[in-house]
């Protein structure tokens, strides 16, 4: 069937539609099928289609098929039904409204999402960081995190942040407004190291310095490494020394371990150190407890 | 005979053994079509990732270790009084899953047989421009291939599902950078709004009619992007 015939049997379909309507799933499924017709369409047909689905008595799955195809169809109608139906819409329809302009988009609708965000339910605002994520927008959701106006806000914009990879605006945020949990976790996931190793070295929240260093040793790599080692040998803390290791354990940096056992003339040290080389499975660790059973009493 | 049945010839990928015996014998009795399947496959091998970009070795390494080191961890909180460890569970969670991900990564890269396929080459073409052209039939490969791996997931247990879905997961995410690199920005926002759904469907708990939905939106908007991939490039100006 060439595209204009398929075109026409579309029209046909969704001009009938709304006589079939609360029909059967075979019914359901036409309108689906007639609805993936209308990419070959061209914009100026589509759009009225895709209108009367949208104002039509049709389920929700079928509105949000109507959706999709709108959201690939670059015209200022298509986009202001996609900006509609996220402002007037309910519930999953109107959250799929939103995640469309994400995946249109088109900057105006966009940027007019931060309003539905500020004014929506924890919904909308999920629905609304999902689509600038699937637009790349990092600034829109610097900004959502900057004017946070809860914790709650703050994480869920970081989270998004970092699984974007965002490290400037990530960065930012610390300067602007100090340093959390949700910052080092998101520091982890983007690889931020030189981040992580800042707070790492600021001893003002000795809490959350302790967990940024164990967070240094997912990040990995040899710069890391000696810096764990470095922040363990002039830790201040004993949880401040214990994170270092664990930072190291986690890194997988025997070496590391190694040769702070070595250097250490302390019997309880080399003792947690020894048993931190047999859980990471160091090479050398049976010499070492070779030689120190050699050791006389 | 269109590039779409070739592309897949060449991968040996999504046609029937009838089918593919069909395109061998129109390429040995039409010189133009084997011409043009010549031309279709040094692009297409020009996609194909080196070794030794392809085997990322401190991604395997670091997988390896870090099993290595869970395992140890376990097999230590067993045996001796282990040191304190105070760390948040949640390293030891993103470790591991970080670990699986890159394992079920090289497994995607390096899995299966020695013929060429779409997710082999995804290594390369995430990391460099290539042609417009190789690169959509490549996207198409890769949506061709998710829409027949959905079909799959009914079929299969939930753990087998999981894995699935991981690695569709992995292979989108590729494509997604790739099509950023490539600057096919409308493409990249697509496959990105596709993890969010896969995310979903990989979640152990789903109930069966939700993971219905979420396969059926899928396969949905898989389709239309294949439709509108697959077109003339003179349908521009006149189709959406």
């Amino acid at each position: 069937m060439n595209r204009f015939a398929k075109l026409s049997v579309t029209m046909l379909l969704l001009a009938f539609s709304a006589q079939a309507v609360a029909q059967s799933d075979d019914n359901e499924e036409l309108k689906i099928a007639a609805l993936e017709a209308l990419i070959s369409a061209p914009p100026e047909r589509a759009m009225p289609l895709a209108a009367r689905v949208l104002e039509g008595d049709h389920s929700d799955e079928v509105k949000e098929r109507a959706l999709f195809i709108l959201s690939q169809i670059d015209h200022p109608d298509a986009h202001g039904m996609l900006m509609s139906t996220a402002r007037n819409a309910d519930g999953e329809l109107r959250d799929e409204a939103i995640r469309m302009i994400g995946i249109s988009g088109n900057a105006d609708a966009l940027a007019s999402l931060s309003t539905l965000y500020t004014g929506g339910d924890e919904d909308v605002r999920d629905a609304v960081l999902e689509a600038y994520l699937i637009a790349g927008d990092e600034e829109a959701v610097y900004e959502l995190a900057a004017n946070a106006q809860t914790d709650e806000e703050f994480d869920a914009a970081v989270e998004i942040l970092a699984a974007m990879g965002a490290s400037d605006e990530l960065r930012s945020l610390r300067d602007r407004f100090g340093m959390s949990e949700s910052l080092i976790e998101a520091y982890i996931i983007s690889h931020d190291a030189e981040s992580l190793m800042e707070i790492a070295s600021d001893n003002s929240n000795l809490e959350l310095q302790a967990e940024a260093i164990e967070a240094l040793g997912i990040v990995g790599g040899d710069e890391v490494d000696a810096a764990l080692v470095d922040i363990y040998r002039s830790a201040a803390t004993e949880d401040i020394r214990e994170a270092a290791l664990d930072g190291m354990l986690i890194a997988g940096h025997d070496e590391g371990v190694l040769e702070l056992y070595r250097s250490s003339n302390d019997d309880a040290e080399k003792k947690e150190l020894l048993e931190y080389l047999v859980i990471m499975g160091s090479e050398e660790v049976w010499d070492l407890i070779d030689a120190a059973l050699e050791e006389g009493p | 005979m269109n590039d779409d049945i070739l592309t897949l010839y060449f991968y040996d990928d999504g046609l029937s053994a009838e089918e593919r015996q069909d395109v061998a014998r129109a390429l040995q009795s039409d010189a133009e079509l084997a011409e043009r399947y010549r031309r279709l496959c040094d692009e297409l091998s020009s996609l194909k990732a080196p070794e030794d970009e392809a085997l990322p070795p401190d991604l395997a390494a670091r997988f390896h270790d870090t099993i290595d080191r869970a395992a140890n961890l376990e097999r230590g909180r067993e045996q001796a009084a282990p040191p304190r460890m105070h760390f948040w569970s949640f390293f030891w969670g993103a470790a591991v899953t970080a670990a699986l991900a890159v394992g079920i990564g090289i497994g995607v890269w390096f899995g299966g047989d020695s013929t060429p396929s779409a997710t082999q080459s995804t290594g390369l073409i995430a990391e460099a421009s290539v042609s417009p052209d190789a690169f959509v039939r490549s996207v198409q490969v890769h949506f061709r291939d998710s829409r027949a791996e959905l079909n799959q997931l009914s079929d299969i247990s939930a753990a087998d599902r999981m894995i699935l879905v991981a690695s569709l997961i992995e292979q989108n995410r590729l494509y997604a950078r790739a099509a950023q690199q490539n600057d096919a920005d409308d493409l990249a926002r697509v496959l990105r709004a596709f993890e969010p759904i896969l995310v979903q469907l990989a979640a152990e708990d789903i109930a069966p009619t939700d993971a219905e939905a979420l396969r059926s939106q899928l396969a949905f908007e898989l389709d239309v992007m294949l439709t509108k991939l697959s077109r003339e490039p003179s349908d521009e100006t006149d189709s959406i």
